[in-house]
């Protein structure tokens, strides 16, 4: 198809370089160098999309971020990427793209109908209407979702790669345009280290579209030769296609790299990254982010072929793209008069400039003057005319304030109508820091307010909107920025760039251009063209009592599309602050949030998918528990044994299996995840008997004892073992999960509370490997590979520990058990881990050692009433809820952590909480882990809750089901029924017993 | 210390991550080795002490680095600072031997304790290393100067989502600290993150 | 994204190194036992929560493993200074 728009003059493109796309299922031809909007309006598309709650024909208004229509999908399939910008897409071989909004067709929009109902659908309407009846909102969402053309979610799994880059650098430069560029440079000379980001495929900014001339040469070529000179210094890191998207606390800045989407879905292959985030800690920050262009508001100003007058003069000098043939400029200052320049130079018909001003002469108005330009001073166009295309402007002159209509409307036929109120700086990253933007009447936009942090703002998003002030400001910041990090002496090194600028005169505030019929009564005249909101609603809004601009913005949902009101926001508040009779400064500000532009959810999890999701942590026998078949399960990070399958076995025939081998013979745990903190110093002792509800100070080398740490507020943190090594040295066991919680802990109370306890922390749980082998059995499988330590039970008795030798290996081993067995912890440097692991395997094969995992170890331990801290205690038990006041030591001299506590009179309660055994009337019932449990099953609801069940399972020495739970006052009530409602629905029986169900004397660990 | 017919098999805590796609050839970008450093101890005391570095001196030939974020090299034993009071010290000799001449000649509230088993040394060389510690950590490895071959710059930090002690070396190469459970996962990422 | 000083490392370190230890300069009570419930419960449980000025712990937890402290405005999240367990801040808010 031919690109009937086409211009000879190709501007950066290049025109013998053909690409083909599709667009909605339609072929279409562009050039290298095209984005999708250019190439679109090349080939003379004017509807790329339907509007949000209208469904009104909508096409391209703008030329970058600020895009509000042209919202597309893009491609198909796993990589498919949902609401990009047309203008933001840059052309590539076999791009396919279709619009978000327009069901079932953009040009045939069923949806159409809903704009014959626009009075039916005023702002707030979707409060107002669809909130009732509450049950139908899934019906009203369905419709109203598949009305909003949010884009489609890819389904599958992400076929690229993301990652993910931390930066340190001096100056940060955010934006490539001239005022970008010149402070890039000045701090580069300065020796710092420069990071330069733009979003666009290539520096410049508003230069590559600007027939401006510097230092004797066209716009582009001075832009190539900075491009250039930065190259060529190595402190210099240009990043293209990088958004910076989000400034943060301590000048911590995000910006979203695109690498490879330029180049198609998916060109990485999922190899090469496509997206990168950069984290970017900068010493200064010169934001150079330019400003938007604001567009003048008029009645239907949404019809294809209203556009930005600087979009216009883009797409002519950029892309060699004129969208149009006949062109009505409509303007409120000297500014947008070269985008009237370029449309002629560009050989094609200026009807008219529609100057709002009375007699505006300055030299760019002269310039187009002498070009035999029509130009309509005074006067405004008031409504478009057209349906998916332009036809014609009413233009009417207007009275001097540009609030009403004096004379004659006229219709004055053209196919676009370029348009201008102003600029408007782009602040947006400055108000991430918290600085609250300030309105400037005599630049008619908001600037920056006061830094609140390592930053400035130069050039057009300072609101210094001139080139030549623009570059003299971004010099300065950039060389100021290096020194205040540390480079030069703040001076600028370059000299001026040379250049002509033409002297304007000052421009016209003129938010809403009159209409002869008042907003309420006018055609649309549309501020948010995303989300479809109206001068009318906004005064509407008002009538109804809104005052807050926040209010406001929620209410009739300007600016929260996905252009987040780039457009829209400061034409909304001025007309709002009309309707309530005050000034902008008055009626606030707008706040912006990250992010600037959407960001991928790819990009923000970077490389931390899959199986680097989160670390897993092995132990040194790991790879022996995966060559015998076990199943894992993560407890913290750990990947530990859940169980070990004999073939075809299931999860309960192994437990059964495993739990029957370790009271009838051996098994074999991997405990080597256990936390060990080595303790040594001269107050050793003292301090952990602060931090454990029982002493330790009379602890011998060579006997271990069990403890439990307590919180402040008396309730349960950890428990385990704590060894004597010998004098002033200690082994601290932690539970699994509550390592590194329990060494902060310990560091805490030394180095805040009691600097004068000589005593220092070492964690060694990654140093020592923990075989624990357990059952009646485990004194001969241990006499098989260890000599060198007495074994008879009175000279190595329960909770003692010996040094030896197990396997050749030196080894600790300990007499502590967590099965209620004949228990012998075995120790040695993890080096040797797997290799004595595999020799305690061998030395007990004659009396079928099983190795068990985390499951049968929880079934053990429940059978004898251990807890696990964290999964029988929540955080609110003490040691007494627990059943474990033994384990108080009443008369220590010392107030150990949590001691007070344990007598206030919320834990002295009788009716706390406590830990007891449940048996189920039907033994082969399994009650499940955290019902709750009632004593009255006929009770009216709501129903008085007892507690909860915090460990159940099937006991296979028992024969029947166990169950510890936390029942109110249930230490006072062994033998009473309670009833737990099962997931079926069903209410289970149980018997309230003793929480310890087998071995109650505690004779079997003791031989 | 072996007895009756056990030959202990020792396995580094990379025994199986390295074995299996180790990258080793001088054109990669990326070369990951792992140093065996036979001896891995935590050191305790207060650097204040003068008697306190003079012993470590006595003992190990190195001299106490108490800059904050340094370590000190001869040979192949290095002292690296990990906090105020608390270094590491590496050696190619065996932990015991180098554990038990530290106890000797320290003297009042001193720690020695070894961690051996529970870590290892992997060294980073090739031109990515930079690229790749940005990816890792958050630390600023950029403001780091070059290191000699008696002492230079090291740090704890995160890595990953784990964490390690980096130091640099005279070559440019870095070296990494890991604990040993999480070494898989490092070396894992770290092929990654290279690829 | 917060950048603290660590008094020990004696270098800029990112958020991520550190955990937050609430707030600083609690003693606890030398007696405990001799603490009505009230007295007890206030040492336990309540905190200034001031808007402005506050003196936090702060763990260099992946860094040295040691506890310092900071001077943080709750507001602007400006870290005013960092100084060692034992030490003073030098900078105090209102009607601390």
């Amino acid at each position: 198809m031919k690109q009937l728009n086409r211009l000879p003059n190709a501007g950066r493109t290049n025109p013998d370089q053909n690409i083909n796309f599709t667009f909605n299922g339609k072929a279409y031809q562009g050039v290298m160098g095209d984005t999708l909007a250019s190439a679109l309006l090349a080939n003379g598309v004017d509807v790329v999309g339907r509007s949000f709650k209208y469904s009104r024909p909508r096409g391209i208004v703008g030329h970058g971020a600020e895009e509000p229509n042209g919202i597309i999908q893009l491609g198909s399939g796993a990589a498919t990427v949902p609401n990009l910008k047309v203008t933001q897409v840059e052309l590539y071989e076999g791009l396919e793209a279709s619009s978000v909004n327009g069901w079932p067709t953009i040009n045939f929009d069923l949806m159409g109908i809903m704009g014959w109902f626009g009075r039916l659908m005023p702002p707030g309407f979707y409060y107002k209407t669809f909130m009732y009846p509450q049950k139908l909102w899934m019906t009203y969402e369905h419709f109203i979702r598949k009305a909003a053309g949010l884009g489609k979610t890819p389904v599958e799994a992400d076929p690229d790669v993301y990652d993910k880059l931390n930066q340190h650098c001096d100056v940060l430069v955010v934006g490539a345009g001239p005022a970008g560029l010149v402070a890039a440079r000045e701090a580069a000379e300065a020796g710092a280290r420069v990071i330069i980001a733009d979003e666009q495929s290539e520096f410049g900014g508003s230069l590559l579209a600007s027939t401006q001339i510097l230092n004797g040469v066209s716009a582009s070529q001075w832009v190539a030769d900075m491009v250039e000179q930065l190259k060529r210094y190595n402190n210099v890191q240009q990043l293209p296609r990088s958004t910076v998207f989000g400034y943060y606390d301590h000048n911590f800045l995000t910006i979203l790299e695109k690498r490879t989407d330029h180049l198609g879905l998916s060109a990485g292959k999922g190899q090469r990254v496509r997206q990168r985030l950069h984290r970017v800690r900068a010493k200064q920050v010169v934001l150079a982010t330019g400003a938007f262009e604001r567009p003048l508001v008029f009645a239907h100003n949404d019809i294809p072929g209203v556009m930005q007058a600087s979009s216009v003069s883009t797409y002519v000098n950029r892309y060699g793209v004129a969208p149009g043939s006949k062109l009505i400029l409509a303007t409120t200052n000297d500014n947008a008069y070269q985008t009237a320049i370029d449309w002629h130079t560009a050989g094609r018909d200026v009807v008219a400039v529609v100057d709002s001003r009375q007699s505006p002469n300055g030299e760019l108005v002269e310039q187009v003057r002498a070009l035999g330009i029509q130009i309509a001073v005074g006067h405004g166009v008031i409504e478009a005319k057209g349906g998916k295309r332009v036809r014609a402007a009413m233009v009417a002159p207007l009275n001097e304030s540009g609030s009403a209509i004096t004379g004659e409307v006229k219709r004055l036929p053209c196919d676009l109508i370029a348009t201008s109120g102003g600029w408007s700086a782009a602040i947006h990253l400055s108000s991430h820091t918290g600085a609250k933007p300030v309105w400037d009447e005599s630049i008619v936009s908001f600037r920056p307010g006061d830094s609140k942090q390592q930053e400035c703002s130069v050039g057009a998003c300072n609101g210094t909107f001139g080139l030549r002030d623009g570059l003299i400001e971004g010099a300065t910041a950039g060389a100021k920025a290096a020194q205040l990090a540390g480079f030069g002496l703040g001076a600028v090194q370059f000299s001026p760039v040379e250049l002509v600028e033409l002297t304007q005169e000052p421009q016209q505030a003129l938010f809403l251009v009159p209409h002869s019929r008042p907003p309420s009564r006018a055609p649309s005249q549309f501020v948010d063209l995303q989300l479809d909101v109206s001068a009318g609603g906004i005064e509407l809004a008002v009538r109804e009592g809104f005052e807050s601009v926040e209010h406001v913005k929620r209410y009739t949902a300007l600016g929260f599309g996905t252009d987040q009101g780039k457009l829209g926001n400061i034409n909304g508040m001025a007309i709002l602050a009309n309707a309530l009779n005050q000034s902008i400064s008055e009626t606030g500000t707008t706040i912006f949030r990250p992010s600037y532009t959407p960001t991928t959810f790819g990009a923000i999890a970077g490389r931390d998918v899959g199986e680097l999701f989160d670390p897993e942590r092995y132990t040194s026998a790991h790879r022996w528990h995966v060559e015998q078949g076990a199943k894992f399960e993560d407890v913290g990070q750990w990947k530990r044994p859940w169980y070990f399958p004999k073939v075809n076995e299931t999860l309960d025939q192994a437990v059964n299996r495993e739990c029957l081998a370790v009271r009838n013979s051996v098994g074999i745990l991997d405990a080597s995840t256990l936390g060990k903190i080595d303790i040594q110093g001269p107050d050793a002792a003292e301090f952990i008997t602060r931090m454990y509800t029982n002493s330790y100070l009379k602890l011998a080398a060579g006997k271990c004892r069990y403890g439990v740490m307590l919180k402040e507020d008396g309730m349960i943190f950890d428990d385990g073992v704590c060894a004597c090594l010998s004098e002033n040295h200690y082994l601290m066991f932690t539970t699994t999960g509550g390592a590194a919680g329990v060494l902060a802990w310990l560091e805490l109370w030394q180095q805040t509370e009691w600097p004068e306890l000589q005593v220092y922390f070492t964690s060694v749980t990654d140093h020592w490997a923990t075989a624990t082998v357990t059952g009646p059995n485990a004194r001969k499988v241990v006499a098989k590979v260890c000599q060198d330590i007495d074994l008879t039970p009175d000279q190595f008795g329960f909770m003692d520990w010996r040094d030896g030798t197990v396997a050749g290996v030196a080894a600790r081993v300990f007499r502590i058990s967590f099965t209620g067995e004949l228990s012998f912890e075995i120790n040695v440097p993890a080096n040797y881990g797997r290799y004595v692991w595999e020799a305690l395997i061998e030395a007990g094969k004659e009396f079928d050692i099983t190795p068990y995992g985390t499951e049968t170890m929880h079934v053990l331990r429940a059978e004898k009433g251990f807890i696990i801290v964290g999964q029988d205690t929540d955080g609110s038990m003490t040691p007494a809820d627990m059943n474990m006041d033994w384990i108080v030591g009443k008369n220590k001299a010392f107030s150990f952590i949590g001691q007070r506590s344990l007598s206030r009179s919320d834990t002295l309660r009788d009716n706390r909480k406590q830990l007891v055994g449940l048996k189920t009337i039907d033994p082969n019932i399994v009650l499940p882990e955290g019902a709750q449990i009632v004593s009255d099953p006929k009770q009216p609801i709501p129903m008085s809750m007892q507690g909860h069940v915090t460990s159940s399972y099937y006991s296979a020495n028992m024969g029947h089901s166990i169950a510890l739970a936390v029942v109110k006052g249930g230490l006072n009530r062994l033998g009473d029924t309670v009833y737990c409602p099962a997931a079926d629905g069903a209410t289970v029986p149980a018997q309230i017993v003793s929480s310890v169900f087998y071995d109650p004397k505690g004779e079997r660990q003791n031989v | 210390m072996s007895n009756t017919g056990h030959q202990p098999r020792s396995e580094s805590p990379l025994h199986y991550g390295l074995t299996s796609q180790v990258t080793e050839n001088a054109s990669s970008s990326l070369v990951v080795r792992e140093i065996h450093q036979g001896c891995h101890l935590t050191l305790r005391g207060d650097s204040g002490d003068t008697q306190f570095a003079h012993a470590v001196l006595q003992v190990t030939d190195v001299t106490l680095p108490t800059k904050p974020g340094t370590y000190i090299r001869s040979g192949n034993t290095s002292i690296y600072w990990l906090g105020p009071n608390e270094w590491l010290v590496t050696a190619a000799s065996d932990a015991l031997s180098l554990e038990s001449a530290l106890r000797q000649e320290l003297k009042g509230h001193v720690a020695v304790v070894d961690v051996s088993g529970g870590q290892t040394q992997v060294n980073l060389s090739g031109e990515q290393v930079g690229s790749l510690l940005k990816k890792a950590s958050v630390y600023d490895f950029g403001s780091w100067a070059e290191a000699s071959d008696q002492s230079g710059r090291c740090t704890q930090t995160t890595f990953a989502s784990a964490s390690a002690l980096v130091a640099k070396n005279a070559d440019g190469s870095v070296d990494l600290i890991i604990r040993r459970s999480f070494s898989d996962y490092i070396m894992r990422w770290l092929l990654d993150a290279a690829r | 994204m917060l950048q603290i000083y660590c008094p020990h490392c004696q270098e800029l370190r990112s958020e991520e190194e550190f955990s937050c230890g609430g707030e600083a300069h609690i003693a606890r009570p030398l007696a405990p036992e001799t603490l009505t419930d009230e007295e007890w419960g206030d040492y336990l449980f309540f905190r200034k929560n001031p808007r402005g000025i506050h003196h936090e712990m702060w763990y260099h937890v992946t860094g040295c493993r040691r506890y310092f402290n900071a001077t943080r405005n709750t507001v602007t999240y400006e870290i005013l200074e960092t100084y060692k367990v034992g030490t003073q801040p030098s900078i105090v808010g209102e009607g601390v």
